[in-house]
């Protein structure tokens, strides 16, 4: 399934066609479930986090042309983002909880990054030109959405300076990124 | 990569830390109002975006299971769902003429405390079953310890000589009547244990019959109103 494959299902959706929202589901919902599991750490919640994800994809599939984004990262951010939204809501309920069970899989096992796709080798080598604690407070903020005072009480330094370190990295990847 | 844009390393900052979610809400509302109307902003986000989902490439797929579609469905499209259901079993004519049914849907529930507020024990999966115009609202908690449905019905009468009976459809089989709604607002329904499995990821439906319930064992009357079961 290309790119225009995907983006042509997303369309159709948006058009109300039930047949291909089932189509785009059944070609996509394994990576989303995926990503819902690695931020979540728990099955049930990673099902109702799917769920959630794939009803806000077929309400908002007319949004979709508009933002710019290639098809696989709105549907990807869409799913990252309710997926943080749950943890995060699970970690005020029961704090101290989700920061340890984050720790299990923070680092992918060779296995798994043996299918990494090109364009990650950009990213990864560019988090790699970071400082090791600086890339991994943005994988972090990313995977497991912790926030600017997670991040600090991590690595037990002040919130602002967190902050100063972390938008540094960024101007840095960036950087990289774009040369 | 991006060509020139008209912004500066803090905008290029402010993109990073709103595609990771790090800004305060009231920062990332002022930035989506900024995306909205700044089309290089947007181009700008779109970049970063797409970058970071890099990260998500380490991240193996996982075939989520058959219920997960079969509740956004139910969701998403309520009734018609329904019919699909029963129509794997006997067909669509009960609901055909079913010019009442179509007007209503299916809302997604999720209040644990709704029927159990002094019970210590919530509920493992509840449900609300609730008509679009919202004249009938029925709420459903199961409590799987026991194997109780509780069923209150906040809002809505069966028409005059008519009775509300209850319904759960699981997957694509027939749908198994679990009993007629008394005249009181609760009502407890003990479920089989046989059937209990079925409830997660199933739905629960209201249909329209004669006094004393529907004498076929399925549905006869129309379907007033559905609702997905979801597990706590």
């Amino acid at each position: 399934m290309t790119r225009d494959d995907i983006e042509t299902l997303i369309a159709r959706s948006a058009l109300g066609d039930r047949a291909a929202f089932s189509a785009l589901y059944v070609e996509t919902s394994a990576k989303l479930f995926g990503i819902c599991l690695r931020v979540l750490h728990d099955r049930a919640e990673a099902e109702e986090a799917a769920q959630e994800a794939y009803v806000k994809i077929w309400r908002y599939a007319d949004r979709y042309r508009a933002n710019g984004l290639s098809p696989m990262t709105w549907l990807i951010t869409i799913a990252r983002n309710t997926a943080i939204d749950r943890a995060r809501k699970r970690r005020e309920a029961q704090p101290g909880l989700d920061a340890a069970e984050a720790m299990v899989d923070a680092t992918p096992g060779p296995e798994a990054q043996a299918i990494s796709a090109s364009e990650q080798g950009r990213l990864s080598a560019c988090l790699g030109e970071l400082d090791a604690g600086h890339s991994d407070a943005v994988r972090r903020a990313y995977l497991d959405g912790e926030t600017y005072a997670e991040l600090a009480a991590r690595a037990g330094v002040p919130l602002n300076t967190m902050r100063t370190r972390l938008r540094r990295s960024l101007i840095k990847l960036k950087e990289c990124l774009t040369r | 990569m991006t060509g020139q844009l008209p912004y500066d390393e803090g905008d290029y900052v402010l993109v990073g830390e709103y595609a990771l979610g790090l800004l305060s809400p009231v920062a990332a509302a002022a930035f989506e109002a900024r995306l909205v109307s700044e089309p290089d902003l947007r181009a700008l986000y779109a970049t970063w975006a797409d970058d970071l989902v890099g990260l998500t490439d380490d991240i193996a797929p996982v075939v989520p299971p058959a219920k997960v579609q079969r509740r956004i469905e139910a969701e998403l499209f309520g009734l018609a769902t329904i019919r699909r259901a029963f129509a794997g079993w006997r067909g669509m004519g009960w609901l055909v003429g079913g010019a009442v049914a179509a007007a209503f849907t299916l809302l997604l529930v999720m209040d644990a405390e709704l029927l159990a507020p002094d019970g210590p024990r919530a509920p493992a999966y509840t449900a609300e079953i609730m008509a679009e115009d919202g004249s009938m609202l029925i709420l459903a908690s199961y409590d799987a310890a026991d194997g109780a449905l509780l069923v209150r019905r906040e809002r809505g009468t069966p028409p005059p000589g008519r009775v509300l009976e209850l319904w759960l459809i699981a997957g694509d089989a027939a749908p198994v009547s679990l009993g007629v709604l008394p005249q009181t607002n609760d009502v407890r329904f003990d479920i089989v244990e046989g059937l209990r499995p079925q409830l997660d990821g199933g739905i629960l439906a209201i249909s329209d019959e004669p006094l004393g319930g529907s004498t076929t064992g399925a549905p006869t009357g129309a379907v007033l109103a559905t609702g997905a079961i979801t597990s706590l």
